[in-house]
């Protein structure tokens, strides 16, 4: 462990006490509280709607059915280089594309007036046929590359992966299910809006304040400059805060027509309506090997649900065709509309559900060829990506397989399915399996100040989502300096300090540390001091004869060009990776589960996990571990609980609470036990560090299933895995 | 939410008064933890409630007694789940409480709230974007053709398939338990197998209470079949979630190992509690084999009516009543 290990999270104690401030906390003078009226319909129109309770409830100030486009224009999707969750634009126009879309906004003196008057709101609808799922009959099936015509986005093609598959002595050839899935943050979506004249500022738990900035003032038609947002705190976003919602233009417009702030947080139920999630899709993985399990080839195929309105570009077979060396590869995409809001990026969005397909097929190519599954996985290893015959910038997949064997105990396992059993009866069962993320970068600026109180404020783009980025650059620069940790302050979340990108895909540590790191350097400079070493700020800076001494730096990844800084400024995505000039990038990581199936009644619970991460350098010891248990977690709840319910008949998803959505609880959990590899990563950032979050929980799922097969010789092939499946 | 007139009077006879005062649709409010959550889903729509859970005396548990057990109505489930006597001599009383909800609910909740709790079907819970014959009796019924995975296989009708959500009311169902009520009219006793009704025609009829009868306290007859229990919950997580499938099972062992005392009730399968009698008399005067409960837990399901989803539910009921007459069992012979 490196001299970070110890060390708590900086905002703990802001954050058990009460003290850290999140979006939705704010309660500026005057606030009026909003809620909102949705569609009950699957698809259709708004034929009438009566709002005349509503406006009658003691308390209401507003209720809002329609915007024009010329106040209120329609955003763009961020995947179509725009800024928002979904390119559709509620309160518009009749058009109802989906259950639960907004159809009134209602401001009230209070929040309770506000939740009445939204619930007297009262529309007739003419309805429509709609689709819900993958095999509905209106759902509309597309080739991802005609969908999508960029190269990103081709499918992954090398080699002859059908030729050599036919010809293949061993062949694996199953078609597995993910479900659709909801991402429940304890934080709900909101905000709070407030005009200070012609400035707007907008408080929201977000993970892309510049998109927020740049893409309301293109919606109102205002200058970004105009639009103030701040969000040193998320409650969890999970991808599902990673773009403007639809809810906040009209929230602002309300706010500026009452000449009054204006807060709004969304129900739960709405939530699973409203917000992101991740869409199912349904994996055919074949894969070709020789009889000692050696791979040939892996046909990947993959439909994946998308919206009406836009197009959610899937990624299945990016990281997938890097877990192994396998010499032919192909990985044919398909995008399914259907009739919801849009889905999207929701924790390792598409790793996750990929890795429960693939490493669930080489499991079984494991028990085809009766090799045990870690052996299999160590003789298919590769230091080269098999895609761009590139160097991997670092691969320590084969030691976290075995020092996660070694930790787990892993050489007292029977392999034959249904042979280990616990002295209650119950049935052992023990799996394994490996994830990858793709390790990417975008581009950040950071602003340094030191004083001569030896005090130092960082200024960077990044969001603290729970994640600790902010007492991961806190610990750089303490570590930098050799100061103490109380002597520096993180300003991240806010666009007055930075551009503040996108922090998601895992990229948010290695893009603000090396730009913080660089912004050091320059600041050493700047105080005439050494390049490194301990430094006593405070002289330093008294010497150079000023109060404070100040210093920028914006970092691009490895190759970026300088463009991307300018789209960093106007709030849209510019990261890239994993493939770099001269290498490729990924994290890995390699999971190791015990799960014991009851004799009787047949319930699966989980006491033990072994998870082993390669993320280069640990940036922060002690918020790396409990991202990896998080990540942990959330598996486990993938393969046995959680799975969002479409309702066919009337529309939306039917299990929108967290009584029905099942997610773990505490007493689900059992031992989760952390290593990581901390071999800093030569070639990504100087930092030497890569992404964490994500990785974590690529694999837990086949681990799972895995282990439910070792149990009991039953291969389940669609999660989650429930009771019923094992009676 | 809709607007609600509120009184919270000191004694029973003030709070039966306040009730028929209030006038038509007045509601008992004990913890809330139901009636709040069913009227913020405007499923309720009491125009006043007579707050409960103060009333003098409502709360008191007396487990000293050498007949019955007493429960005042107003006793929080998390008291009586952690009584001494209950926890030792009936386990499947304090278990069918402390694998309820969650610790914070426990602590609020009232059990003689928890007796008449709703159902958590949830196109009954969703309002009225869905027909529901027991919310707007005659508008027919969703969850027949829908997402019915949670919903009953036993006393369905064609009007109704809403699982009874609570795990006490089974457990005390096992243990013959009465409770005494007090209206306008006066008290009488009604035993808790006589409180809940199946629902046939009318599932917006779910008890035998009038509504200005108020629960004063539960009995329960002392049992020696008490200590050989338990109450076995399957549910789709270790907490905070309701039954997929439960069994309270109650056993006494004569010295030789015959089953001299039986008593089986089912949770989360059946529209209401659920006694399964010609279950309990196949194992009387026989050894408790692993067939035997078997064939014990096929006898109670043996008129189960599946629908789409959840046909499940009868093979893990038959294995739930299996497991928990081997877990009494074992009880029953120490
Ligand atoms: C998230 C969640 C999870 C839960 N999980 C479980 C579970 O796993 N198992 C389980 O059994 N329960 C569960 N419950 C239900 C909970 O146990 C009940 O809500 C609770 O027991 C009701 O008691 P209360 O005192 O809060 O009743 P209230 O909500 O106050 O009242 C419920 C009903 O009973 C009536 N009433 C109350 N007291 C009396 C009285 N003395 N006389 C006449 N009528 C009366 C009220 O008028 C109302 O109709 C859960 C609840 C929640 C919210
Ligand atoms: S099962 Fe009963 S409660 Fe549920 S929708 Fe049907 S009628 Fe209503």
């Amino acid at each position: 462990m490196t001299a970070a290990a110890a060390r708590p999270r900086v905002d703990a104690r802001a954050k058990v006490t009460g003290a850290a401030r999140y979006g939705t906390d704010r309660t500026p003078e005057g606030l009026a509280y909003a809620a909102m009226a949705v569609a009950t319909v699957g698809k259709g129109r708004v034929v009438e709607i009566d709002t005349a309770a509503a406006a009658a409830v003691a308390g209401v100030r507003l209720v809002l059915t329609r915007f024009e486009a010329s106040e209120l224009k329609p955003p763009v999707y961020i995947m179509a280089g725009g800024h928002a969750v979904q390119s559709l634009q509620p309160l518009l126009s009749d058009h109802i594309a989906y259950r639960g879309q907004p159809i009134a906004l209602v401001v009230a003196d209070t929040p309770v007036a506000a939740t009445e008057a939204a619930n007297r709101v009262c529309a007739r609808y003419e309805a429509a046929p709609f689709a819900l799922e993958l095999d509905d009959e209106d759902a509309e099936k597309l080739r991802q590359p005609e969908a999508l015509p960029v190269p990103a986005l081709a499918d992954i093609a090398v080699g002859d992966a059908e030729a050599v598959f036919a010809g293949s002595e061993v062949r694996v050839d199953e078609v597995y299910d993910h479900p659709k899935q909801a991402a429940t943050p304890m934080e709900l979506l909101g905000c709070v809006v407030e005009w200070r004249g012609d400035t707007v500022v907008v408080h929201e738990g977000t993970q892309n304040a510049g998109a927020l900035r740049n893409g309301l003032a293109l919606q109102l038609g205002i200058d970004p400059a105009d639009v103030e947002v701040i969000s040193p705190y998320l409650g969890g976003g999970f991808g599902q805060k990673n773009s403007l919602q639809p809810h906040l233009g009209p929230v602002a417009l309300a706010a500026r027509r009452l000449g009054r702030p204006v807060k709004f947080v969304m129900t739960r139920p709405q939530t699973f309506h409203q917000g992101s999630f991740r869409p199912a899709s349904r994996h055919r993985v074949r894969l070709g090997a020789d009889g000692n399990g050696r791979l040939t080839a892996a046909i990947y195929e993959v439909d994946q649900e998308t919206s009406r309105h836009d197009l959610f570009p899937a990624m299945y077979t990016e990281a997938m065709s890097r877990l192994y060396g396998v010499p032919n590869f192909s990985g044919p995409t398909r995008l399914v509309r259907v009739d919801t809001q849009t889905p999207g990026y929701m924790r390792a969005p598409f790793e996750s559900p990929a890795s429960f397909a693939f490493e669930s097929a080489v499991d079984e190519l494991a028990y085809a060829v009766g090799r045990d599954p870690v052996a299999l996985r160590l003789a298919n290893d590769t230091g080269t990506d098999p895609i761009t015959g590139q160097p991997f910038s670092s691969r320590h997949v084969a030691e976290c397989l075995r020092r996660g064997a070694e930790r787990f105990g892993w050489a007292a396992r029977d392999p034959a399915p249904g042979s280990m059993r616990a002295d209650d009866g119950s049935l052992i069962g023990w799996g394994v399996a490996i994830g990858a993320y793709p390790a990417c970068v975008a581009p950040a600026i950071a602003h340094v100040r030191a004083g001569a109180d030896g005090r130092v404020v960082v200024a960077v783009d990044g969001h603290e989502m729970g994640q600790g980025i902010r007492s991961a650059i806190t610990f750089l620069v303490a570590d930098d300096l050799g100061i103490a940790v109380d002597r520096v302050t993180v300003d991240i979340g806010d666009t007055r300090v930075a551009p503040q990108h996108l922090t998601a895909g895992s990229w948010g540590t290695a893009s603000a540390l090396p730009a913080v790191h660089a912004a050091l350097r320059e600041l050493r400079a700047r105080l005439g001091v050494a390049e490194t070493g301990m430094l006593d700020v405070g002289a330093a800076v008294a010497a150079a004869g000023q109060p404070t001494v100040e210093a920028e730096a914006a970092t691009l990844g490895p190759g970026q060009p300088p463009e991307m800084l300018d789209r960093s400024r106007a709030g849209k995505v510019a990261f890239t990776g994993p493939v770099y000039p001269g290498f490729t990038s990924f994290s890995f990581v390699a999971h190791f589960v015990e799960v014991r199936i009851e004799a009787t009644t047949r319930r699966v619970r989980v006491p033990r996990v072994v998870s082993v991460v390669d993320c280069g350098r640990v940036a922060s010891a002690v918020t790396a571990a409990s991202q990896v248990r998080g990540g942990v977690v959330w598996g486990l709840g993938a393969a046995l609980r959680e799975a969002s319910e479409p309702e066919r008949r009337y529309g939306g998803f039917f299990n929108a609470t967290m009584e029905e959505y099942v997610i773990s609880v505490n007493a689900d959990i059992g031992e989760i036990e952390v290593d990581f590899i901390d071999e800093p990563d030569p070639l990504l950032n100087p930092v030497g560090v890569k992404g964490l979050g994500e990785v974590a929980l690529v694999g837990v799922v086949p681990a799972v299933t895995n282990a439910v097969f070792h149990a009991t010789g039953q291969r389940l092939r669609r999660v989650p895995i429930t009771i019923a499946d094992l009676l | 939410m809709r607007a609600f007139a509120y009184a919270a009077p000191a004694t029973v006879a003030e709070a039966v008064d306040a009730l028929v005062a209030l006038g038509p649709g007045a509601k008992f409010l004990a913890g809330g933890t139901n009636l709040y959550d069913l009227m913020r889903l405007e499923v309720e729509t009491p125009p006043a409630v007579v707050d409960i859970h103060r009333l003098a005396g409502f709360e008191a548990i007396d487990t000293a007694g050498a007949t019955e057990l007493i429960f005042g109505a107003g006793a929080r489930m998390s008291d009586v789940a952690d009584d001494p006597v209950v926890r030792a001599e009936y386990p499947a009383l304090s278990e069918s409480l402390r694998l309820a909800a969650s610790q914070q609910l426990r602590n609020m909740a009232t059990v003689g709230g928890n007796l008449l709790q709703r159902t958590r079907c949830g196109y009954f819970r969703g309002g009225s974007q869905y027909p529901c014959n027991k919310r707007e009796p005659g508008s027919g019924c969703a969850a027949r053709g829908g997402i019915d995975s949670g919903h009953a296989v036993l006393g369905v009708s064609d009007a109704c398939i809403a699982t009874y959500p609570g795990d006490w009311a089974v457990a005390l169902l096992a243990f013959d338990a009465t409770i005494d009520v007090a209206g306008p009219h006066g008290e009488r006793s009604v035993a808790v197998a006589e409180l809940h009704l199946e629902p046939g025609d009318t599932p917006q009829r779910e008890h035998t209470l009038a509504a200005d009868e108020l629960i004063l306290r539960i009995r329960v007859p002392v049992s020696r079949a008490g200590a050989g229990s338990t109450y076995l919950k399957i549910r789709p997580r270790e907490s905070y979630a309701f039954a997929l499938a439960s069994a309270a099972a109650g056993l006494s062992l004569d010295p030789g190992g015959t089953v001299s005392d039986c008593r089986i009730a089912l949770g989360g399968v059946a529209t209401r509690p659920w006694r399964c009698t010609a279950a309990e008399q196949s194992l009387l005067g026989g050894r408790l084999t692993t067939d035997a409960a078997r064939r014990a837990g096929e006898i109670a399901f043996a008129d189960a009516r599946p629908g789409r989803h959840n046909a499940f539910k009868i093979e893990l009921g038959i294995r739930t009543v299996a497991e928990a007459l081997r877990i009494a069992a074992e009880r029953a012979a120490r």
